[in-house]
């Protein structure tokens, strides 16, 4: 569910952030290309008015342009401003206008006329306002006119009314179209979204179905593109791990139901066959032992199940000790000296050098180990304590002579209520869980377990790391 | 000796009762918190047994009510405990309990921890043990047995040591491997059981009455019987 209304907000958010950039790089061209559109057709109609007015400077310099100023003045009047909106004036320096076209009675600027023979250039022109608000522009110059040479000042100007509109209506076309690009594209991203999410949706839609009892349904990486592709391989890790884990503890939970059925029916069986009629003391008092032997057995497990629980969780604090490898060897074989000597055993160490590690878990780990390999040991034969430095640590081994232990079991020699031979009867005597501890132990200890058998020997050896 | 035992589970407060009385106890039997912290302070208790779990007053406030009363702050207290956790036994031990033992417990191991509170301080150790016609130098680390001299191994002398000293008393086989061999963990029980039969070869199978007795199921004692 999550993972499916996800992948709806990226849609939505995506398909925002590229409409926002398909707008902005639209409407950013749409004003470059506007200004430069703008710019271009200013200074083509300020190189008209500078024409005019280089025109009007000719013809004025030109003998009997004064005469039909004077005699036709609606002639030149027309020749001049050829265009509504073009505006003419020019006045002799005694002062007498002998030319105004301004039909709209504009008041114009006046501007500082430039010098008779400098050339009129774009620097001269300046901008103003018309009467109706529309942008103009003015220029003005001197001028000879007629023979012999009288001065005068020429001022032309243009009212760009028309061309306002023009931009107006510009300016509108590319606000429409930066929408309409945005609005193109909002649609397409949307729908170009909606079908590259169709993988996600598809791992959504899959990982739905996963439930306990089904995690070995894997997500199908065919198909998904390679950006998919370690989110799945990921995923199916993740349910790989998560159905072992699921698995493991499934299995111990029904080994563990398993493991407490047995004492839990003998008790109930044998208690309810001696109540059925009346027995004697002695019978009773069979009874109560063989059932507290049981309860004893079940009362050891519940401790080594926490002891496990407990190390799992890591609950436990370790104080290291450097511990002398030998003292602690001499110190189980005389604990096991007596078992050992009972089966006709020999307890053999060879121990030296230092081992950090807990004491007290030390010992229960290889007592775990040794009484093990006693009840195991070929008799006659020697079970030998050994110790072996490493790069990494410490390394020590406990062998007994005796039959291989079968290669498919090794593997599985460590896990909990594990046992080689199911058949075999001493598992009164056994929890189940002794080597399930050693590894635990080990775990707590940062080192590692692990057992080794063949004809000659099986042997068992706990990694500590340094310190 | 009077032991009172504050526990609310009728079937533990019973065997509890029953078992302490034939271990040679004066029992009395709370069921619930406030009426034992009103017992235990009405005195003359040499030692409580305290569940943690209890109805009304828990353990805890029991036991930190009956240090505070007159004449309650130097009576010997064992609390009981389900959960084997490591602050539940700081806990307890904080607040004042002098011994703990986790649920389930042996029987013999409770006994025992009594014993050894009741004791208070260093037993006075025997030079000399005699039991029957053994006759135990510890000093000298001599045994004999109807006159006639034993030889035993350091550990078998540890092992008569201390089911000698403590004759009567029911030892579970975790007592025996942690006092003579310091292992105190969950082993293979079998350990004692050998170390046992080598004992009694050597003490028990050449002479009448035999010493060492097997209690099924709780351990070993070593006393002499009527025959």
């Amino acid at each position: 569910m999550r993972l499916a209304g996800a992948s709806h907000s990226l849609t939505l958010r995506v398909t925002a952030v590229f409409v926002l950039i398909v707008a902005l790089v639209s409407a950013g061209l749409g004003v470059y290309l506007y200004r430069s559109f703008v710019a271009e057709i200013e200074r083509r109609d300020d190189i008209l008015l500078l024409g005019k007015m280089r025109q009007i400077q000719q013809l004025l310099g030109n003998a009997g342009t004064l005469d039909i100023i004077r005699e036709r003045p609606q002639y030149f009047r027309d020749t001049m401003s050829g265009q509504e909106n073009s505006l003419v004036r020019i006045v002799r320096d005694d002062g007498t206008r002998l030319i105004d076209v301004n039909p709209h009675g504009e008041t114009l600027p006046l501007p500082v006329p430039v010098a008779v023979d400098a050339p009129v250039g774009a620097s001269a022109i300046h901008g103003w306002t018309s009467r109706d608000g529309y942008p103009a522009r003015v220029v003005a110059a001197s001028a000879r006119i007629g023979q012999p040479a009288q001065m005068a000042d020429i001022t032309v100007a243009r009212v760009y009314g028309d061309r306002s509109a023009m931009f107006a209506a510009y300016r509108w076309q590319i606000v429409i179209s930066v929408a309409v690009s945005a609005l193109v594209a909002a649609l397409l991203a949307s729908a170009m979204l909606l079908r590259g999410l169709r993988p996600l949706r598809a791992i959504a839609a899959h990982a739905a179905l996963v439930r306990p009892g089904k995690l070995e349904q894997q997500l199908d990486a065919h198909g998904a593109p390679t950006e998919l592709l370690p989110l799945i391989s990921a995923l199916n890790a993740m349910l790989a791990r998560l159905q072992e884990g699921y698995a493991r503890l499934s299995q111990f939970s029904a080994d563990l139901a398993h493991e407490f059925r047995t004492p839990v029916t003998n008790l109930l069986g044998q208690s309810q066959v001696m109540l059925a009629r009346p027995r004697s003391s002695v019978e009773y008092e069979q009874l109560v032992s063989s059932n507290v032997e049981e309860l004893e057995r079940l009362s050891r497990m519940i401790d080594s199940m926490l002891f496990l629980a407990r190390a799992q969780q890591d609950e436990m604090v370790l104080v290291k000790q450097p511990l002398p490898v030998q003292d602690e060897f001499l110190r189980l074989a005389d604990f096991f000296e007596g078992l050992a000597e009972e089966r006709e055993l020999a307890l053999a160490c060879h121990g030296s050098g230092v081992v950090a590690a807990e004491p007290q878990l030390l010992r229960r780990a290889l007592g775990n180990l040794l009484s093990n390999a006693i009840r195991h040991a070929a008799p006659g034969s020697s079970v030998v304590l050994r110790s072996h430095a490493t790069t990494e640590g410490m390394e020590l081994s406990v062998s007994n002579l005796g039959p291989a232990i079968p290669a498919r079991h090794l593997p599985h020699l460590f896990d909990r209520f594990y046992r080689a031979d199911p058949a075999r009867s001493d598992s009164a005597a056994s929890t189940g869980l002794g080597l399930a501890i050693v590894t635990a132990i080990m775990q707590l200890h940062g080192g590692s377990a692990s057992v080794a058998s063949d004809a000659a020997a099986t042997t068992f050896s706990l990694r500590f790391p340094l310190a | 000796m009077r032991i009172l035992v504050i526990e609310d589970e009728p079937k533990t407060g019973d065997y509890l009762l029953r078992g302490l009385g034939e271990a040679g106890f004066v029992v009395s039997l709370a069921r619930n918190g406030r009426d034992g912290l009103q017992m235990a302070g009405e005195g003359g208790f040499d030692l409580v047994v305290l569940d943690v779990m209890l109805p009304i007053m828990d353990g805890w406030q029991v036991l930190r009510a009956l240090r505070l009363q007159e004449g309650g702050a130097d009576v010997p207290v064992i609390f009981l405990t389900a959960r084997d956790e490591v602050q539940d036994r700081v806990k307890g031990l904080e607040l004042g309990a002098d011994d703990y033992l986790v649920k389930p417990f042996a029987f013999a191991e409770l006994v025992a921890r009594i014993r050894t509170l009741l004791r208070r301080g260093p037993p006075r150790e025997d030079d000399v043990i005699r039991i029957g016609d053994m006759e135990i130098d510890v000093m000298k680390r001599k045994v004999s047995r109807q006159g006639q001299r034993i030889t035993l191994t350091a550990k078998e002398f540890g092992l008569l040591h201390l089911l000698a000293r403590r004759q009567g008393e029911v030892l579970s086989r975790s007592i025996i491997a942690s006092q003579v061999w310091d292992i105190n963990f969950e082993s293979d029980t079998n350990v004692i059981d050998a170390a046992i039969r080598r004992l009694r070869s050597k003490l028990d199978d050449p002479f009448e009455p035999k010493l060492i007795h097997t209690l099924r199921g709780m351990g070993y004692v070593c006393e002499l019987r009527a025959p």
